[in-house]
């Protein structure tokens, strides 16, 4: 699990956009382990898409290093190339399966092109069909099908010449939230079984959340974040990686909520704290001993308790009431216990 | 309309010139106009193969070819006919001018159909590493069969009409007849037969275009 299998190194694209030119990736460096299923999410426009492509040389960067399994793919072409890209399935938004094939036809296709033999090839069909799921659609054309079994389809396919590494354009993002769980669940079981590394991009970060054990954040070409799953959503560095995990979570908090909280703080009225905790400190009971130690009322105004990797995390804005002198030792209290407090004195609603 | 025996042979005779001329064009110019209209798409902007000389090159030809009227070009090449064929008359010596004029025509019919194949599966092939050859074949050309059926289809309908023309150079076929005996020999008649035929056979290549058309889509 901790060998290395896709290190790009000081990678950099940039597109001739009529007078302008369009940085796309600018000094990327990442490094991606065997086994692990990899999110690169951002913006759209960020570069993910041309990211993603650099890896199986769909787009060939300008400069920098791009090592597959030990192979400098950036060097290949031709015959190599196109066999270094048998090792590295991947699958798009909009599944880009054949009109003109059957489902059959369209997983037997990559078989076909690497010149595995007819009854080798109907064997393999058969085997990849039973995997997602799809034995009875063989003979279906891709008209005839929905999104979700399209995109099986698609996994399919990529999987045909049992490739190391799957590439996942934006793979979920034309599918609705139960067909993405269940693609979703597909790519998690293929990556235990068949010791698969999944690398995919995605502008939801409810995605990355539910399946990804690394994550890296692109924005303007640059990685500004990247580390294990729960690391960004415990400690994000950067505001975007907050915004994210915001939207992740549910954490947002209601607008009336928010003009009250802005009225108190002006007002001088109250001391609200925002509180954050995480891991072992959601497990203790905080407030109570908070209440126990201190002669001080806590009104819960927000909560929010999320789980990522089973590691409870979440925030609470409390306002306290009663002996003021004795908040500073309260903060204090709740730091040591582990927690990240704000204090939300004359903060404007639109930071909150 | 008198219906004689006579009239019935004359008919016979340009219909069967009328097929034969636009059938022999229509298959060299769709032998020459595909792998012309395959290059034209792969050598484009961001295809699978750029490359601008190539393409520009192309490009320019199938305009001059396409730019010229199709009287101008039937005596325009007259000594190529008569170095292809042996002579620049009758129904053989109109098959080359037929076949050059369709060429380019029926080459921008098939770029467009080709350019129509969506850039997603032609990238999904690459991702699997096939070669060009393979993604002319197995996606390009199979992608848009549907619409190659539909550009033969439109190709022979104006094969048939520039075979009207053919008549100048003594090629024989339905328009000639129409021409020689319905209007400079006043025979309205032969002229409402020709054109009825001439009707029912271009209705008939366009019905028989959509339906294998049809047959063949599964978008």
């Amino acid at each position: 699990m901790n060998e290395t299998i896709i290190q790009i190194k000081q990678v950099s694209k940039s597109y001739q956009n009529k007078n302008e030119t369009v940085v796309a990736l600018d000094n990327v460096d990442l490094e991606i382990k065997k086994g692990e299923i990899f999110g690169i999410i951002g913006l759209s426009g960020a570069g993910k898409s041309t990211l993603i492509r650099t890896i199986n040389q769909l787009e060939i960067p300008q400069s920098g290093s791009i090592r597959v399994d030990d192979i400098e793919i950036t060097t290949l072409a031709g015959k190599e190339l196109r066999t270094a890209r048998r090792k590295i399935g991947m699958i798009f938004q909009h599944f880009n399966l054949l009109s003109s094939r059957t489902v059959f036809g369209n997983i037997a296709f990559p078989l076909e092109v690497a010149g595995t033999p007819r009854s080798e090839i109907k064997q393999r069909v058969l085997e990849l069909a039973e995997i997602v799921g799809l034995t009875d659609k063989l003979q279906n054309y891709p008209a005839q099908l929905s999104g979700g079994q399209k995109q099986r389809v698609g996994i399919a396919r990529a999987l045909a010449n049992r490739p190391e590494i799957l590439l996942c354009d934006e793979a979920t993002s034309a599918l609705d939230p139960q067909t993405t769980r269940s693609i979703l669940k597909l790519l998690r079981d293929l990556n235990q079984s068949l010791g698969l590394t999944i690398v995919l991009i995605t502008h939801e970060i409810q995605v990355v959340k539910e399946i990804c054990d690394s994550v890296a954040i692109l924005e303007n070409g640059r990685i500004i974040e990247s580390g294990p799953l729960v690391q960004l959503f415990l400690d994000p560095q950067t505001e975007i990686a907050r915004k994210f995990i915001r939207t992740a979570t549910n954490d947002t908090i209601p607008e009336n909520l928010k003009a009250l909280i802005h009225t108190q703080t002006q007002s001088g009225n109250g001391n609200l704290l925002r509180i954050f905790f995480r891991g072992e400190t959601a497990k203790e009971p905080i407030i109570t001993s908070l209440i126990r130690r201190f002669d001080l009322s806590v009104n819960i105004l927000y909560a929010n308790l999320d789980f990522i990797h089973d590691t409870p995390f979440g925030s609470l804005i409390v306002d306290l009431n009663g002996d003021e002198a004795q908040v500073p030792a309260a903060i204090a209290f709740l730091r040591d216990q582990g927690c990240r407090i704000e204090v939300l004195n004359g903060v404007e609603p639109a930071t909150l | 309309m008198v219906w004689n025996p006579q009239l019935f042979n004359l008919l016979l005779n340009g219909l069967w010139e009328t097929i034969y001329m636009v059938g022999v064009s229509l298959v060299i110019a769709a032998g020459f106009g595909l792998p012309i209209g395959v290059l034209l798409v792969i050598t484009g902007p961001e295809h699978i193969h750029p490359h601008r000389v190539l393409h520009t090159a192309l490009s320019t030809v199938v305009n001059i070819g396409r730019s010229l009227p199709f009287i101008i070009l039937l005596v325009a090449i007259v000594p190529f006919t008569r170095l292809v064929v042996g002579t620049s008359i009758g129904t053989t010596g109109a098959i080359v001018p037929l076949t050059v004029s369709a060429i380019p025509f029926f080459a921008r019919l098939v770029e467009t159909n080709l350019l129509e194949v969506d850039r997603g599966v032609i990238e999904a092939a690459q991702s699997i590493g096939a070669t060009t050859w393979q993604i002319i074949i197995k996606v390009l050309l199979l992608e848009a069969k549907s619409g190659l059926v539909l550009s033969i289809t439109n190709t022979a309908v104006s094969l048939i009409s520039y075979s009207a023309m053919a008549g100048a150079v003594g090629g024989g076929g339905l328009g000639d007849l129409a021409i020689r005996y319905g209007y400079q020999r006043f025979q309205p008649d032969v002229m409402l037969a020709t054109v009825i035929i001439l009707i029912i056979l271009v209705q008939g290549i366009q019905s028989l275009g959509d339906w294998i058309a049809r047959k063949i889509n599964h978008r």
